[in-house]
């Protein structure tokens, strides 16, 4: 009878329910060892958390031979043991082997494990069973027909959120016999060890390298080291890399990978540890049919091998330059375009006097805007890399992905169509519509100028992606210039009008068709805030409507009472003052609440309002569709981006455009990044952008194709026919 | 809930400000980098924060007492030792228990006291951080999971008490106490030489 001793530094262990499970135990190890004499059965050690054993795969081991053992964890539900590097916590089983002199155990092998999620912690690890082989290796010069026996002390660790250690102790007695070869399988074990064999790595792989990536480390492995027994490439539907050793990797963050070139990339969050850590792990990786392999990584620090040849940087001067005329084209978009119409008003106004106290007037005035302008431009620049530094995936609009800021926005479109359309006079100082007041016009220009940069966010100009995109990859004092120059792009067309007087000249004479202009720009102002509401309705939900709503009557009623009361004896101005402030704040207050809305999951219908079906976009998706030869169009967009809107309208939305990709059987993705998602953050970064709209064409072979950010019909349909079998291009 | 609900109206005071306060993962800590800073009540209801502690070297002590790992180092008075050092040698010590109210480890200020008391524990003080900030900030991950902080508040050592991960008091013995290591390097005038180590234990409650 095997000896089964459970040690005593447990003091976890049910003294009661193990004795009992011993004896029942004893009594199975008993008929089993009548039935088969040879056998050497498991010693199991029953803990209120686990079933533990140590078993031999065949009935005997001949000297000189070597056999498996597999130490066997049965884990009660919802509990854990772990793998070699538990992750954030926990601990791998251990055992101190008690052999005779000359037998030789291996080190515990580790099946593939699982990420196992703890509040915002991850640990590697197994549910329910864990089973680890081991080598047992018996000498040469072992007699026949002594038995070999061994002694394992293993203390392993135990977790569903709290975490139990145990310990047991197993013996294990392995007749020996004059077979040469192995001996028989062990029926009863058979199963246990062809699945764990199952769960051991595939193989291994030679050439992966981890560098230094955009939003921290990338892992870059050789795809084709992937492939199958049968020599296939294989199809990947989802990969995940367990990092070897603790403090290379954040365990619990996200991985998002994609295969290029024949290569799977994979993001990764540095660790503690990063550029200490070896880098090698295990690459688990599931096939479209969600088959799932593992393959041991060694991977080489280095740098990471391009993406695409055409990704390539777009180098300095060519930035600034990109920079400069995507600011000065920022013009004339939708969103910013009102704005201007009322500083050339002003312009008109007050400006296109004669005289040199008129000329010089005319020049602080273009010289506020353009610091407004700038002031802005570098507040964002300088916020948009902090929180790249600080490791947040954002691009250009970043800050309308935050549902308070598009309030905020809602509100500030309102109150300027209150102000044009003269509900109230609060705000033409701002606009520097009031004209005759001159000491206060810079400030209003200044305060243009801003306006003007923060309106400016849902649009993108043509060359601006590539320009910003490349920026972004820079040091901040470089990224932070093209941000500017940018913005001087965007101010230069007042600028100029204001220095030189021959083009203020040219303007018209101000009069009363003024005012109707004035009045008729209220309505893009109205129109822009309800398209505000619509983009938070997208992000939040009818509950965030309801807010923003709420907000913009408490602001109306606000404006109103401070209107009303502006005129009134001090005491009760103050009043009125107070009321005010409250209506504000209360409207502020409002728009802040959005943030605790979550995103509405968007229905299939929603996704495709351009008349096109579409599937959402993930990088599995797309992968998958290249490897089935299949031509896949990518729409990165989001409800906030104007520009994407208006592309999808003009140039996806038509007859010709939906029957050339049902012809051509084109799978259309679409990236929704109205909500921050560093799935597509890293796509776009891939394709050197840091904003949307991006549109990218695969066709079936060949290289992808990105196209213009300003698309039109015509280019879709050249794109998708160029790449139709038969054609000649 | 009522998280939530105070989380609001802390936002909403700062309005404007927060219009641009992004809610974006904060960076984790790293040495030779300031200490985060953090504003957490103690059992006796005073704040504490790290700018208040300007000019002391202060150890961070991240516990749970259900945790076997941490029961591991004060059943066997290694801890408490340890607090008694590093506070005579004028360090403020800080133990602090970031799990969440009804997880393992979360206990009242009266039954923190009891804790110190009963296990003859020498903190400085025992931080209740309930909501998990102070946690977070410092990405703590274990219990145990040590942090030591020089006068000048640079964090200088993070990472596991010792080098022997497991649950066996008679491993500490022969451990390598790296918060020991670091506190002479700091005595020395030295940088700490093993300034990152794995914590182990088990996971932080939050």
């Amino acid at each position: 009878m095997m000896g089964i001793c459970i040690a005593s530094s447990s003091s976890i262990l049910h003294r009661g329910s193990a004795s009992r499970g011993l004896f029942q135990t004893g009594l199975v190890l008993l008929v089993l060892s009548l039935v088969w004499p040879g056998l050497v059965p498991a010693n199991p050690v029953t803990t209120e958390n686990v079933t533990a054993r140590l078993v031999a795969e065949r009935m005997e081991v001949a000297p000189g031979d070597t056999l498996d053992l597999a130490l066997v964890f049965e884990i009660r539900p919802g509990w854990h043991t772990y793998w070699r590097n538990p992750g954030d916590s926990g601990d791998p089983p251990r055992i101190r082997w008690t052999l005779p002199e000359g037998v030789e155990a291996g080190p515990l092998r580790w099946p593939r494990p699982e990420v196992i999620p703890v509040g915002p912690l991850a640990n590697y690890g197994y549910s329910e069973r864990a089973v680890h082989l081991i080598a047992l290796s018996v000498p040469a010069q072992w007699p026949i027909g002594e038995p070999v026996h061994i002694r394992a002390d293993v203390d392993w660790l135990v977790c569903e959120e709290e975490c139990i250690p145990e310990s047991g102790r197993f013996d294990l007695t392995l007749p020996t016999g004059a077979a040469v070869g192995p001996a028989p399988i062990d029926p009863l074990q058979a199963d246990v060890f062809a699945a764990a064999r199952m769960g051991l790595p595939d193989g291994r792989i030679e050439g992966a390298v981890l560098g230094v990536a955009d939003a921290g480390l990338g892992l870059v492995i050789p795809a084709d080291g992937l492939s199958s027994e049968e020599g296939d490439g294989v199809e990947i539907g989802g990969a995940w890399f367990f990092a070897g050793e603790w403090g290379l990797i954040e365990h619990a963050a996200e991985q998002p990978w994609r295969v290029v070139d024949g290569k799977l990339r994979i993001g990764l969050s540095p660790g503690a540890l990063a550029d200490q850590a070896a880098p090698d792990g295990l690459l688990v990786i599931a096939d479209a049919l969600g088959e799932v392999r593992s393959y041991e990584v060694a991977a080489v620090r280095g740098p990471l091998p391009e993406d695409i040849a055409r990704d390539r940087p777009i180098g300095l001067p060519l930035a600034f330059a990109f920079a400069l005329l995507g600011g000065l084209i920022l013009n004339l978009m939708p969103c910013v375009f009102p704005i201007l119409a009322m500083k050339a008003l002003s312009l008109i106004n007050g400006l296109s006097g004669q005289g040199p106290e008129a000329a010089r007037e005319r020049v602080l005035h273009g010289l506020a805007y353009t610091a407004g302008v700038l002031f802005f431009f570098a507040g964002l620049a300088v916020l948009l890399l902090a929180l790249r530094a600080g490791g947040a995936a954002v691009g250009w609009g970043f800050q309308l992905q935050y549902p308070p800021f598009v309030v905020f926005m809602a509100y500030v479109f309102f109150v300027i169509g209150l102000s044009l359309a003269g509900a109230m006079t609060i705000g033409a100082r701002l606009m520097s519509l009031g004209g005759a007041r001159t000491g206060s016009g810079t400030a209003g220009a200044f305060g243009t100028g801003a306006l003007a940069a923060l309106v400016a966010a849902p649009c993108t100009a043509p060359f601006m992606g590539a320009a910003l995109g490349y920026a972004v990859t820079l040091s901040w004092p470089l990224a932070l210039a093209i941000m500017l120059t940018l913005g001087f792009g965007l101010a230069l067309p007042f600028l100029v009008l204001s220095l030189v007087p021959r083009f203020a000249r040219l303007l018209p004479k101000p009069g009363a068709w003024m005012e109707t202009l004035k009045q008729a720009l209220a309505f893009p102002m109205f129109a822009a805030a309800a398209w505000l509401v619509w983009v938070l309705s997208v992000q939040t939900g009818s509950a965030g409507v309801a807010l923003v709503l709420g907000g913009l009557v408490l602001l109306a009623f606000g404006l109103w009472l401070r209107e009303r009361t502006r005129s009134l004896p001090s005491a009760r101005r103050r009043w009125g003052l107070a009321a005010t402030s409250s209506a504000l704040v209360g409207a502020l207050y409002l728009g802040v609440a959005t943030d605790r809305l979550a995103a509405p999951m968007l229905s299939e219908g929603e996704q495709s309002a351009s008349g096109l079906a579409s599937e959402p976009y993930s990088p599995e998706r797309l992968a998958a569709a290249r490897e089935a030869r299949r031509p896949v169009f990518v729409n990165m967009t989001a409800a906030w981006c104007i520009t994407c809107l208006v592309n999808e309208r003009v140039a996806l939305s038509a007859s010709d455009v939906a029957r050339s990709f049902s012809d051509a059987g084109v799978l259309y993705l679409k990236g929704d990044w109205t909500n921050r998602d560093p799935a597509i953050t890293a796509y776009l970064a891939d394709h050197g952008r840091n904003g949307v709209p991006l549109y990218v064409f695969y066709p079936p072979d060949g290289d992808p194709q990105i196209l213009p950010q300003i698309l039109t019909e015509d280019m879709v349909l050249r794109a998708i026919r160029s790449s139709a079998p038969g054609s000649s291009g | 809930m009522k998280h939530a609900v105070q989380k609001t109206l802390v936002v909403g005071a700062v309005a404007l400000a927060a219009t641009l306060s992004f809610g974006v993962a904060v960076a984790a800590p790293k040495v030779g980098a300031p200490a985060p800073d953090f504003s957490v009540v103690d059992t006796a209801g005073e704040t504490w924060t790290l700018g208040g502690l300007a000019g002391k070297k202060v150890i961070l002590e991240w516990t749970n007492h259900d945790c076997p790992y941490v029961v591991k180092h004060y059943a066997s008075d290694n801890m408490q030792a340890l607090q008694k050092e590093a506070t005579d040698a004028g360090y403020v010590w800080l133990s602090v228990i970031s799990s969440a109210s009804g997880k393992q480890g979360h206990v009242s200020p009266a039954q923190a006291d009891d804790l110190t008391d009963d296990r003859g524990a020498a903190p400085t003080a025992v931080l209740l951080d309930t909501s998990g900030d102070m946690g977070r900030a410092y990405d703590a991950k274990t219990t145990p999971h040590m942090y030591v902080i020089d006068p000048e508040g640079t964090l200088v050592y993070m990472g596991g008490i010792d080098d022997k991960p497991t649950t066996d008091q008679a491993d500490i013995a022969g451990a390598s106490n790296y918060v020991r290591l670091a506190m002479a390097d700091l005595a020395a005038g030295n940088p700490v030489g093993t300034p990152v180590t794995r914590p182990y234990g088990c996971s932080v409650k939050y």
